[in-house]
């Protein structure tokens, strides 16, 4: 008897399924992750965050704004 | 379960009159915003005005009523953010006066981690201290769209729209900067990895 399709070969996927949210379209076709990873991993490393004295300062002055 | 409130439903609101409703705006965007300023203006004080100044534009013209939604509050506030940036350059290039390239302070404040010896927090120190030397030797233009892509998170149609050029020249602008990039760290013999 032939098995039902998907057992041993790789399942398909329907287009809901693929999370894509986070995808940019263009930066995918381009392929820039593949080509440039070893570049775009180093960009990670870094996170630049405003500190906490200079959001104190901003919600201040925000306030006062109001 | 608390559901978490849209952007606009946050300005609807702080529009209303409740104050706290744009600080979680804040909150929720801040990391975005000042990646993009602090990474583009070398001047660590400069950066941290603009900042500000960035929010305050943002408060009038809510309240204002010049914001119309279309599920793109933070593309809006980045855009008046590169104004903000823009006009700062101009009013230099009126005053002809240097700028301040060469200030050395490091503007990453990575996570710290309490378990990282010395030696890790140094070598990661120097690691940003290089990155950020890799980004600001970038021509402007490539600059701009490295840091909006990577550490604001805008989509390429949103660059586009931001620096006012077409998707495809934002395209190619990122993969100029990629290779730079990479052309440099080869020059320089720059390892850029933590053990």
């Amino acid at each position: 008897m032939d098995k039902p399709m998907g057992l041993n070969s790789t399942p398909f996927l329907s287009y809901p399924e693929i999370l894509t949210d986070d995808t940019d379209i263009y930066d995918d076709a381009w392929g820039f992750y593949p080509e440039f990873h070893d570049v775009i991993d180093i960009l990670r490393q870094v996170k630049p965050v405003p500190g906490k004295r200079l959001m104190k300062k901003l919600i201040r002055r925000i306030r006062q704004e109001d | 379960m608390k559901k978490i409130m849209s952007d606009y439903e946050l300005i609807e609101k702080f529009v209303k009159g409740e104050q706290s409703c744009f600080e979680q705006l804040i909150h929720r965007h801040k990391n975005k915003v000042y990646a993009y300023i602090s990474l583009y203006i070398r001047d660590q004080a400069l950066a941290e005005d603009l900042f500000q100044d960035t929010f305050l534009k943002v408060i009038q013209s809510v309240k204002s009523g010049k914001y119309y939604d279309n599920g793109k509050f933070i593309s809006w506030v980045m855009r008046i953010a590169h104004n903000l940036i823009i006009d700062h350059f101009r009013r230099i290039k009126q005053l002809n006066t240097v700028s301040n390239d060469d200030y050395e302070s490091d503007l990453f404040n990575s996570r710290k981690h309490s378990e990282s010896n010395i030696e890790d927090h140094l070598i990661k120190k120097q690691i940003q201290k290089d990155i950020r030397m890799l980004i600001s030797q970038l021509p402007d233009d490539q600059r701009e769209v490295v840091i909006l892509r990577h550490y604001s998170g805008l989509s390429f149609k949103e660059i586009a729209e931001i620096t006012e050029v077409s998707i495809n020249t934002a395209l190619g602008r990122m993969r100029y900067a990629l290779i730079n990039m990479r052309k440099m760290m080869e020059e320089k013999k720059i390892t850029l990895t933590f053990n």
